[in-house]
């Protein structure tokens, strides 16, 4: 089994020993740390300091070398932002830190992407998303899109201010199987169960699974509000995405 | 006996208090006959305004539509305070940001995706920022009030802290990004952003506020409490220093960290978040600054009924919080009952505890 010090980076062995402390994922980073190539350990690390310059060059140094794109995402800028999830969810970092690891992931997203569209890999499945009506913020739901489209899903983004009709138009334009919704106001949260009445007087909402977040969010309100889910932050919307979608399509009919 | 707060006092030298009085009593931490209902962010909700006849976005705009839609927190909620300033977005519109004045039903807000300043040397304060018809219809909303309701109930004024500036003008992702960037820079845009709260908040005293409304969202869901220490509290201390009149800070969300640091500020009080509880954040600023809060918002008020509101309120009276009242300015769909329910059960609970004070 990998131990901690089987990690040649030092800097990621330093951030799993200092902030990482469910055995559950101490286990799994070292796994997947032991495992990845030097360069990705050193993109990874790069992620968690938030050094845009850095990713930036070593992404472009690793496709130079013959690193695949899936590889690079994966074991490199995806890696190095589940760290910084982690960090962020038990408050060690905060949103200003965040923001400059997500730099750091587009800088290397920008070199992925390209190469990953002419692939023609097929997305895990299409999420609506976008902040509900009145409300402008749209920190945590971009970081939500940013995590969502690096582990393989397809984001249709509707930005800020979005009406129940602008949702109910991408819903049946994309065929799209889950809608994300955010809102960081506790005024405007309302506005999320108004979205799903909506849906419902649509006759949308028995095809849609729909996930809220934000802030002020928490999982009593989304329970009230008849969602399918609520996720904290942008690694537990990633993995709520992936729960439903299981669900969704292991209870689809044969 | 406890006095509001935590200290003793003899029941018997409290006599009734006027709302006005009450409430710069809790603001001082002194005795007080009850404990004051207090929204110090806004309470307006559509059915006031259907009641009133004074709807949103005119009532953000128009003097006497504000006056009047403000003073149904006192006359029909039974509040001990009347805020004029509904929104946080009165002299960013003044400013010159873009915004979004939406319709009855939604706030207005700043489209913070389309900032006025990318850099410190573009901040500049408007010549005529002060007649700007966002920042007069507040003056004379404060002096409309003031001249119907005299010494009756106490008028709370808001002018925007310097870091909510920043998220208005500079954006809030390039804002929060120049923090961690540039940190000498960030302190220098907030030295001159100070100005403009220092302007408003200024003239709303002079036009008849007895207290203000600071919001500075540096709020624990997006930086640290070592954030506020360092960016925020001595500004706020020299607010306190500066303002002839009592502040009370406002910053949703997880706040418990920081109360420390706020405490020590010399700000009158804390409008602290129900994501903070009422007991812990009592202790945590051991008396050195009165909390106002914090009844749940979007499960408590708005989605459920007067029990749930009821057990919210004495939980606040039971720690000791000093002012009691809504989280943060209330959904607009927020039912009337379950707001008056505040009032009813403060009074209710002083009946059932007369020793308290």
């Amino acid at each position: 089994m990998a131990e901690l010090s089987d990690i040649k980076n030092a800097t990621i062995r330093a951030e799993i020993e200092e902030f990482v402390t469910r055995p559950e994922e101490i286990a799994r980073n070292v796994a997947l740390f032991t495992r990845a190539h030097e360069r990705m350990q050193a993109i990874a690390a790069g992620i968690i300091d938030g050094d845009d310059d850095l990713v930036d060059k070593l992404t472009t140094e690793a496709i130079e070398a013959g690193h695949e794109a899936l590889e690079v995402m994966d074991d490199g800028l995806i890696a190095g932002m589940g760290v910084v999830g982690i960090k962020f969810r038990e408050n060690f970092i905060f949103v200003p830190e965040v923001l400059a690891c997500a730099r750091a992931m587009k800088a290397g997203m920008k070199h992925i992407e390209p190469i990953l569209s002419a692939s023609g890999v097929e997305p895990i499945a299409t999420v609506i998303m976008g902040t509900v009506k009145g409300d402008l913020h749209d920190i945590g739901k971009n970081l939500c899109i940013m995590m969502l489209r690096g582990s393989g899903f397809e984001v249709i983004d509707l930005g800020v201010d979005t009406s129940a009709d602008a949702f109910i138009d991408a819903i049946e334009t994309h065929g799209a199987p889950i809608v994300g919704m955010s809102a960081l106001l506790t005024t405007t949260m309302p506005n999320m169960g108004k979205t799903i009445e909506a849906f419902i007087d649509a006759g949308l909402r028995e095809q849609v699974l729909v996930m809220v977040g934000g802030a002020p969010v928490t999982q009593e309100f989304a329970d009230d509000m008849g969602a399918d889910g609520y996720g904290k932050d942008a690694l537990a919307c990633v993995s709520l995405a992936k729960q439903l979608i299981e669900a969704k399509r292991r209870n689809a009919p044969a | 006996m406890r006095i509001n707060g935590g200290d003793t006092v003899n029941p018997a030298s409290i006599k009734p208090m006027t709302s006005r009085q009450r409430v710069m009593a809790a603001l001082r931490r002194e005795p007080v006959d009850r404990t004051p209902v207090c929204n110090p962010t806004s309470v307006a909700t559509v059915e006031l305004m259907d009641l009133v006849d004074a709807h949103f976005p005119d009532a953000n705009r128009d003097p006497v539509l504000m006056a009047r839609l403000a003073a149904t927190g006192y006359t029909e909620l039974g509040f001990d305070t009347i805020m004029p300033v509904f929104s946080i977005i009165q002299e960013s519109s003044a400013l010159g940001c873009k915004m979004q004045w939406e319709q009855k039903d939604n706030w207005p807000t700043v489209r913070m995706r389309e900032p006025i300043w990318t850099d410190v040397d573009d901040i500049k304060v408007p010549k005529d920022f002060m007649k700007h018809p966002d920042i007069v219809c507040v003056l004379d909303a404060i002096k409309l009030l003031r001249r119907e309701f005299g010494d009756e109930v106490a008028i709370v004024g808001k002018t925007m802290g310097p870091w909510t500036l920043g998220y208005h003008c500079f954006g809030v992702e390039p804002f929060l990004l120049l923090s961690l960037d540039d940190p000498g820079k960030t302190m220098l845009a907030l030295d001159r952003m100070k100005e403009i709260t220092y302007l408003f908040g200024l003239a709303q005293i002079e036009a008849g506020a007895d207290a203000l409304t600071l919001p500075d969202h540096a709020t624990g869901d997006l930086v640290s409490a070592e954030y506020y220490k360092r960016f925020l509290q001595e500004m706020h201390t020299e607010f306190a220093e500066r303002f002839p009149a009592p502040l009370i800070l406002h910053i949703c969300g997880r706040t418990v960290d920081r109360m420390g640091y706020i405490a020590e500020t010399g700000m009158a009080a804390f409008h602290f978040d129900s994501k903070n509880k009422p007991q812990e954040s009592m202790e945590t600023v051991h008396g050195k600054i009165s909390l106002v809060g914090n009844i749940n918002n979007p499960e408590t008020l708005f989605s459920k009924g007067p029990e749930e509101v009821r057990a919210e309120v004495e939980a606040n009276l039971a720690a000791g919080v000093h002012l009691v009242g809504p989280e943060c300015a209330i959904p607009l769909q927020t039912p009337i009952e379950n707001l008056t329910e505040i009032s009813r059960t403060v009074r209710d609970w002083h009946h059932a505890h007369p020793h308290v004070h």
